[in-house]
């Protein structure tokens, strides 16, 4: 048998290289690999992480020694009946944070490592070299998008564990108060309130999945990397301003922001699942349009230096 | 190795290749001659199956490229212009992350191939810190991983200095030579493909205007550089005579088969001309480059 030739070995394909036989499942996991490599080893990879622990840090600061933001929110709950110290508290610190950043700084950073993924090789040419080997475009850019996820993932993750950890510096363990107007007031107690962080967090994962989805879209186009930056967020801050024009406020379901943001509630009591539901799969047939979208484009495209 | 049938590649109005065809076969070293936008590139790329042909067929290794591309690259490594790695990574792990697209690559074959291009000791520091002369050795050391039996080069000489041409040029002879290699390369420098290829190809404009041996190249007529009083009048007396087949540059005539110096000389003097200098003349890749160029735009 011949270095590199491809057998049937137990119904499947394997491929022998220097007398190893190797599963295609090893391949796909070495090119993943590799793409996490360049993802993590490139600076800018950071930029979101420490802008998200300079962010916290700044509002934690502000709600620790001002006045305003506190005692507004003391007064929202005793107005309740509730004991507002209860619920002052590093689950409340860190969700009060989540909104602002999961709003405005999230999109950003996962559509800054979203528009690089393609664009970014194709302005340096290492694409050109990528695609001189046996690797189908296909196989790239699903690596190239799982890459991206994993990124988006980590990047939640971070958001999460640095708001809870720095808030848990300044503001004891206690119960969780979330109140955005108009929209929800919930108190749970600090081991429920726990629970509804977490999974607030999951789903601000598919969030963060699909605008770097929507990115990585744009990422496949003749495009330079800060040009499907800018067109991704576009997309989401104009979703963003027409879904809260009034005019549109029988329609916002229509838009895609309405549906990345339903990880809000997840801190309502109930939480409504079949809204979730019914987000979820939207946002899994925008994901899958954008992915099949860039495929075609990309696969179209000639790649030249 | 290489085979392209009618290969046309247009991009909206302008044809970047028009109606290409080209045999490499295995073995040779061969080159694609053309001036900067001649579609020497365009025409790799279609090889490579990075840009889609218009029209016309490319099989690589007897596979074709726009259909089975995995199948037909299996062993090729290629090379470009500007040698480009992600320059924030080691030389070392640039070579896991190519070579990992083609096949899983053990160290010791990264490390076998280190030390052939002579990279060792450097392997691990970052590419940023690389000389272009280094990078040109890890853009060869990423083409060898594979075990390749046809390696492309797209202007491998190009950004080089002197001594970097020099040791571009070994290099390729020695994997000629050592590992038995298929070298297909373009270029616009005239003296490397020269002195590397064994048969060449040249392009203007998209299309191809000549393929054929170096040796064809170099001595497709008897040429002699000829000085005399008046080398119209020369010409014309050495026509009439059926002496010459062709004459340039006002300086070069080339003889008829079979006719020699000294019959030129002979009839010259009849006529009363004075010859000042005859010589015989080996007309250099360069010669026959700029008259191909010259024929074409004529037509």
């Amino acid at each position: 048998m011949r270095n590199g030739e491809r057998v049937a070995i137990h119904g499947s394909t394997v491929q022998r290289f220097n007398g190893s036989t190797v599963q295609r499942g090893t391949m796909f996991y070495l090119q993943l690999r590799n793409e996490l490599w360049k993802l993590f080893a490139k600076k800018r990879t950071y930029i979101g992480f420490l802008m998200f622990l300079l962010a916290q840090n700044a509002i934690i600061l502000v709600f620790r020694f001002t006045n305003g933001p506190r005692v507004s929110m003391m007064r929202t709950l005793e107005g309740n009946g509730y004991v507002a110290q209860e619920f002052i508290s590093a689950l409340t610190v860190a969700t009060f944070m989540l909104l602002p950043i999961a709003y405005m700084l999230l999109p950003l950073y996962v559509s800054l490592v979203g528009g690089d993924l393609v664009a970014k090789e194709a302005e340096d040419g290492t694409l050109r070299m990528i695609l001189s080997r046996p690797v189908s475009r296909l196989r790239l850019l699903l690596l190239k998008w799982l890459g991206g996820a994993m990124f988006s993932f980590a990047l939640v993750l971070a958001l999460g564990l640095f708001g809870v950890v720095f808030a848990s510096l300044w503001f004891p363990w206690k119960g969780l108060f979330v109140f955005i107007p108009g929209e929800l007031f919930s108190v749970f107690d600090a081991a429920g309130g726990l629970q509804h962080y977490v999974a607030a967090h999951l789903m601000m994962a598919t969030k963060a999945v699909t605008v770097m989805g929507l990115a990585f879209m744009f990422s496949c186009l003749n495009v330079k990397p800060a040009a499907a930056t800018i067109l991704a967020l576009s997309f989401v801050f104009v979703s963003f301003i027409m879904q809260n024009i009034p005019y549109f406020r029988d329609l916002q379901h229509w838009f895609l922001t309405y549906h990345l943001n339903i990880w809000q509630f997840m801190f309502a009591q109930p939480i409504p699942w079949w809204k979730i539901g019914e987000s979820l799969s939207i946002l899994l047939g925008f994901n899958l349009t954008f992915l099949v979208i860039g495929l075609t484009v990309f696969q179209v495209r000639d790649i030249k230096s | 190795m290489i085979r392209l049938s009618g290969l046309s590649k247009t991009f909206g109005q302008r044809v970047a290749v028009d109606d290409l065809t080209l045999h490499v076969r295995a073995g040779e070293i061969f080159g694609l001659l053309g001036h900067n936008g001649a579609g020497k590139s365009t025409a790799i790329g279609t090889m490579l199956g990075q840009v889609w042909p218009t029209q016309g067929e490319v099989l690589i290794c007897g596979h074709d490229v726009t259909r089975h591309r995995q199948l037909a690259l299996q062993k090729v490594g290629a090379i470009f212009e500007t040698p480009v790695f992600y320059d924030y990574l080691s030389g070392w792990r640039n070579l896991e992350i190519l070579s990992h697209y083609t096949a899983p690559t053990p160290p010791e074959r990264i490390r076998e191939v280190v030390e052939w291009v002579g990279l060792t000791g450097r392997e691990t520091s970052k590419v940023k810190t690389y000389s272009h002369g280094m990078r040109a050795r890890l853009a060869l050391a990423q083409a060898l991983l594979p075990q390749p039996e046809l390696l492309i080069l797209d202007e491998p000489g190009d950004g080089l200095d002197p001594e970097g041409i020099h040791e571009m040029r070994q290099t390729i002879r020695r994997l000629h030579r050592e590992l038995g290699l298929t070298i297909f390369l373009s270029s616009h420098l005239l003296s490397e493909v020269e002195q590397l290829c064994t048969r060449i190809a040249v392009m203007n404009q998209g299309r191809k205007v000549f393929e054929g041996s170096l040796a064809e190249v170099k001595q497709p007529k008897n040429w002699v550089r000829l000085r005399v009083n008046d080398f119209h009048q020369a010409v014309k007396s050495l026509r009439e005579k059926n002496l010459i087949v062709d004459e340039r540059d006002g300086q070069f005539v080339a003889l008829a088969s079979e006719v020699d110096t000294d019959v030129v000389v002979r009839r010259l003097v009849e006529q009363g001309m004075a010859v000042y200098e005859i010589a015989r003349h080996e007309q250099t890749l360069e010669d026959f480059y700029l008259g191909l160029m010259r024929d074409d735009s004529d037509r």
